[in-house]
């Protein structure tokens, strides 16, 4: 039985959202909260049931013809509901996140019709069937969220903005030219093709290699690999759940689930391995992880140390899918859900001190733990799961990437893993000292750059529970990761059906 | 029954963190006792699980499977760092009763610190405790994690620069430590698909590589058990650290470098490569250079706690080197590896009360002077192996070399215990220039006396199998004995002799100071080279933009070019019409 309406539902709950959000006149602010909260529920249960669905064995395909041999499919594999289960938990979170950090702010309907818009183009990315709709849903992303790099309005905004879409727009004619030159290979090719291209393999090699070389350049954009990541530390200027929101799972997770789609999906991973990309890949990624951190230490300010700490991550996802073998897909499948999660718990915290106390700066954070305890705890956990210490999620990562790496038998990603941990330590771990133990305003010692009371507790509810709660999954992740559906769970599944198909 | 204590045992800690927590906001600071007797029972049910038999548990939702067991190696573990932790909780509530009276009274300093040790002290047992039942890598790992990072308020307690500084040395090795670890982990069990340290020690055994990943496994944990080279955080953090901190960091958490070894390194396993064996001589050197090298450096602090610091690598220093030899000589190990635990276990509680001892001496009680010495100096005459369970160690390890007629090694152990007898007597006699008068609180030397008595008496509590303890034959007193005295009397001959000349004290931490330069000279180099870099860019950023000008200039000049042509539209039509006539003209020809 196929429920084509599923996937259908689970992308039309928050694209609705957006045109009614539109509709709403910009002070209608209770009912603009009550559709946001509605739909982003709406769509975490659809998402469980099509977890379940997946879990059953059913792959619910929607499809319609748009012109002869090009097809818009919509399909819920078990990739992409892994990617649409954190894209939906995560928009509950910044959504929640994002009244709170707007509350009184201007333009606030203009914001949240695109917030919405931003999380339909990634669950369309998630669960596209083919590359054309795949596509289609990409360049949305690279327009919906614009609006939302650029809210602020500054001159600083705009620059940032311009940047970004000179870098996202040109990755996508060079991707548009790889779908191209594979529909004229292949004509339409589904992601559920058993045999990934294979059959093409004696007669075009050179050709395969472009259009690999075209795709993931086009991908390693948004991916923010090296050196294509210009755009993502100025990118920052952008309000906190938007930066939450592009880091954890948006636009960053969009470019290295479309990796994971081309090597897995498209290609296939014996294909890549005989054309040898898979270690161009593995060096790219490892350079780009080694120089993120090396930026990031040099960083003064939290949210571009964050930003760069972003680069060096998301290239865990890459580097896993490089490795040949199923440890290292878990790894790189489960980073990108745990990545997303720590990620996000640090963006919250980060806004939540630049709302609370107007700290921008690293030296301004001194005896933070004191003033926002929950914050800074939630700041803790994530810091020490991006250096990936155990219980959090980031160990677990790290864990299985590492093993990946030596069964391929290449060693030196261990050796970039452990670099990378240290380095990690050493931009993550004065952050927490300061925090903790170091004497500032909230011990009498000079003032906060720009103090507001905005709750009854350490801040406003609604900015202080998502930072929580994403905390505590990050940690719950690690901890019982044995656990049926957890994050490393699903990931293996995902990793068992690839390998043993 | 045993699980419940399992169960308790490790969440009582936590549960005590809580609590902490929960006073902070609750409790109005006059009526606060940071340091209650629910918190210095945190260590207690551990204490219990480890004389509850041997038992094993498997979790599957655990991280990556959860495999803990109490065996003939966790379980004395966790009975003497367990008991330690508990002498040392009450050691501190006589040490810290000032510093609470301070806090009650307002000081906002005195409240942050002891909020801050409170919270972390039964974390940092957590710790202990999850990474001595662990026989998963990951609850090792965590355990190991949680205790290094947490003990970092331990260390930096007092807030002064020189806390500061050992602290900093604490955490840059810890990390440096934590990295070693994982790689060494990831390298043996991506090798073999294992997750247990079981696995790890079997692959170690026989893998290609086995050697370098012991290697890697061997300085990571070498950190906490004070390898040398890796040892220059424990003469830093340990003065500066508070007497009941020094007591669990240099009794129990150093030796949880220990326990690592003695479970992931394959020793004695017959028939390794000759990498390995390469290996366990590089171990048994390395002992042997602590042990004599910390001595002979040692001596010349005048910290008591600085010289006891050294007397811990020196005695990590030995063990290390037995460790070494269950690599080397594989058949003495069924005979050495309880005498070794008997050695950490009374270690531990010596070192513990030696560290307490410090804070006594500070602190005077109104006893006799010479008595009070007599009973610092206690643990330390044991240590030597002149003395109760100091004897029966040194006589454990010496009856199991001796079957395997290993005299060089016994030979090593026995001028090494001179060197111990030596720093004791400085120690002793450090702490003899230093003492002062003031009254010290019941617990303070209450825990001291405790830790004592359970030093001394240690083969009689440490549930070690049975028949493991074997108590040395009268003819053999004497050779263990006679290091003490010799070592007391060469130690104070060479003070005698050396009263007349004014020796500068060298700093503690000896290595550190040259890794410290190198570091600052490394820093240096990347920034230059990081400079350099951003010049480059800045100009490539330049010579691109410079590039995309010209291109849009040319492109407008194109541009321009369009109304040229429609300006001149008629003479270029005209143009266009001659040259295809010429064009026909030619073709008709």
């Amino acid at each position: 039985m196929n429920a084509a309406w599923l996937p259908l539902t689970t992308l039309a709950t928050s694209l609705f959202a957006a045109v009614i959000i539109f509709s709403l006149p910009e002070e209608a602010r209770r009912v603009r909260t009550y559709i946001n909260l509605l739909a982003a529920v709406a769509k975490i249960l659809l998402v469980i049931v099509m977890v379940g669905r997946v879990s059953e064995g059913y792959e619910d395909t929607f499809s319609f013809q748009i012109v002869g041999g090009v097809d818009f499919v919509l399909r819920a594999d078990a990739l992409g509901v892994m990617f649409a289960g954190l894209s939906s938990l995560l928009w509950l979170c910044t959504t929640i996140y994002a009244i709170g950090y707007l509350e009184g702010a201007a333009n606030r309907k203009r914001f949240f019709g695109f917030f919405s818009l931003c999380v339909t183009s990634t669950l369309g990315i998630a669960l596209s069937g083919n590359l054309f709709t795949f596509l289609i849903f990409y360049e949305m992303l690279t327009l919906s969220t614009y609006p939302l790099v650029v809210h602020a309005g500054s001159a600083k905004a705009l620059a940032a903005g311009r940047v970004y879409l000179r870098y996202t727009l040109t990755a996508g004619v060079v991707l548009l030219l790889g779908v191209v030159l594979l529909y004229s290979l292949t004509n339409d090719h589904s992601f559920a093709s058993e045999q990934g291209l294979s059959p093409y393999l004696d007669d075009h090699r050179g050709l395969l290699t472009l259009i690999f070389a075209l795709l993931v350049g086009g991908l390693a954009v948004k991916a923010a690999m090296v050196p294509l990541h210009g755009w993502l530390p100025r990118a920052m200027v952008a309000p906190a759940p938007v930066s939450a929101l592009l880091h954890a799972v948006a636009v960053v997770k969009a470019g290295a689930f479309g990796i994971l789609r081309v090597i897995y999906d498209l290609y296939g991973i014996e294909l890549s391995v005989e054309l040898g990309v898979t270690t161009v890949l593995a060096v790219a990624a490892s350079i780009t992880i080694i120089y993120g951190s090396l930026r990031a230490i040099a960083q003064e300010e939290l949210k571009p140390r964050l930003a760069f700490s972003t680069i060096s991550q998301v290239s865990y996802v890459v580097l896993g899918v490089s490795l040949f073998g199923p440890f290292g897909t878990i790894g790189a499948l489960a980073h990108l859900l745990h990545q997303g999660l720590m990620k996000v718990t640090l963006f919250f915290c980060a806004g939540n001190y630049a709302e609370e106390l107007g700290i921008h700066r690293l030296d301004e954070m001194d005896g933070a733990g004191k003033r926002m305890p929950l914050t800074s705890l939630a700041f803790t956990v994530g810091a020490l799961g991006m250096i990936g210490l155990p219980p959090t999620a980031g160990f677990i990562t790290k864990w299985y990437l590492g093993m990946g790496a030596i069964e391929a038998d290449m060693y030196w990603v261990v050796a970039v893993l452990v670099a990378s941990s240290t380095l990690n330590a050493i931009y993550f771990l004065p952050i927490v000292h300061r925090l903790w133990f170091r004497e500032g305003p909230a011990h009498g010692k000079g003032q906060w750059p720009k103090e507001q009371s905005l709750g009854r507790l350490e801040t406003h509810g609604w900015l202080l529970w998502p930072a929580v709660l994403t905390a505590v999954i990050s940690i719950g992740a690690g901890l019982l990761a044995g656990l049926p559906f957890s994050p490393l769970d699903w990931a293996t599944r995902v990793a068992v059906g690839e390998y043993l198909p | 029954m045993s699980s419940l204590l399992l169960v308790v045992a490790l969440l009582w800690p936590l549960f005590v963190a809580g609590s902490t927590v929960w006073c902070a906001y609750r409790v109005p600071v006059q009526q606060r006792h940071f340091i209650s007797m629910l918190w210095v029972s945190a260590a207690w049910p551990a204490l219990l699980l480890a004389y509850a038999g041997d038992v094993q548990w498997t979790m599957d939702a655990w991280m990556l499977g959860g495999y803990w067991e109490l065996n003939a190696l966790s379980r004395p573990w966790l009975a003497f760092t367990a008991l330690l932790w508990s002498m040392a909780a009450f050691h501190a509530r006589g040490y810290f009763a000032d510093e609470q009276r301070q806090a009650q009274g307002g000081n906002a300093s005195a409240q942050r610190r002891l909020q801050r040790l409170t919270l972390l002290w039964p974390l940092t047992l957590l710790g202990n405790i999850l990474l001595i039942v662990a026989q998963d890598i990951a609850s090792f790992y965590f355990g190991f994690a949680l205790m290094t990072f947490a003990a970092y308020a331990l260390v930096v307690h007092n807030g002064t620069p020189a806390a500061k500084l050992g602290a900093k040395a604490y955490l840059v090795l810890a990390v440096i430590g934590e990295g070693l670890i994982l790689g060494g982990f990831l390298w043996a069990a991506g090798t073999s698909d294992t997750l247990t340290l079981k696995g790890v020690r079997d692959t170690l055994a026989t893998a290609d590589h086995g050697a370098w990943m012991a290697l890697l496994l061997w300085l990571g944990l070498g950190v906490k058990a004070g390898v040398i080279g890796l040892h220059v955080w424990l003469p830093l953090a340990h003065p500066v650290a508070p007497a009941p901190a020094s007591a669990v960091l240099s009794g129990a958490m150093i030796k949880a470098g220990l326990l690592g070894w003695l479970t992931v390194l394959p020793l004695g396993m017959e028939s390794l490569s000759p990498a390995m064996m390469q290996f366990g001589n590089v171990v048994l050197v390395a002992g042997f250079a602590a042990a004599f090298g910390a001595a002979l450096y040692g001596i010349w602090q005048s910290h008591p706690k600085a010289i006891l610091a050294y007397s811990s690598i020196s005695q990590m220093g030995m063990l290390t080197a037995l460790v070494g030899m269950g690599i080397v000589v594989p058949a003495v190990w069924p005979a050495l590896l309880p005498a070794i635990i008997l050695f950490a276990g009374h270690h531990a509680l010596a070192k513990g009360a030696l560290f307490m001892g410090t804070s006594v001496s500070e602190h005077m009680p109104k006893w006799p002077t010479s008595l009070l010495f007599l009973l610092i100096a206690l643990p330390g005459i044991s240590l030597t192996g002149a003395l109760a369970a100091g004897m029966f160690s040194k006589w454990g390890v010496k009856h199991a070399l001796y079957e395997f007629e290993q005299e060089r090694i016994i030979a090593l152990l026995t001028w090494a215990a001179m060197g111990t007898a030596a720093l004791v007597t400085v120690c002793v006699w450090r702490q003899w220039q230093q003492r002062q008068r003031g009254n010290s609180h019941s617990f303070q030397w209450g825990a001291w006396l405790a830790a004592l008595i359970a030093a001394l008496m240690t083969p009689l509590w440490l549930p070690l199998p049975e028949g493991s303890v074997i108590a040395p034959p009268l003819n053999e007193w004497l050779g263990i004995i006679w290091p003490f005295p010799v070592g007391v009397v060469g130690m104070a001959l060479g003070l005698l002799a050396l009263r007349r000349f004014d020796v500068p004290t060298p700093p503690a931490g000896d290595w550190w100071w040259g890794y410290h330069s190198l570091a600052t000279l490394g820093l240096s180099a990347a920034r230059l080279l990081a400079a350099r870099c951003g010049r480059g860019k800045t100009t490539s950023v330049a010579l691109a933009l410079k590039g995309e000008r010209w291109v849009m200039k040319g492109v407008l000049r194109g541009l321009s070019v369009e109304s040229w042509m429609r300006q001149h539209g008629g003479g270029l039509m005209m143009a266009l019409a001659v040259l295809l006539a010429l064009l026909l003209i030619w073709e008709g020809q």
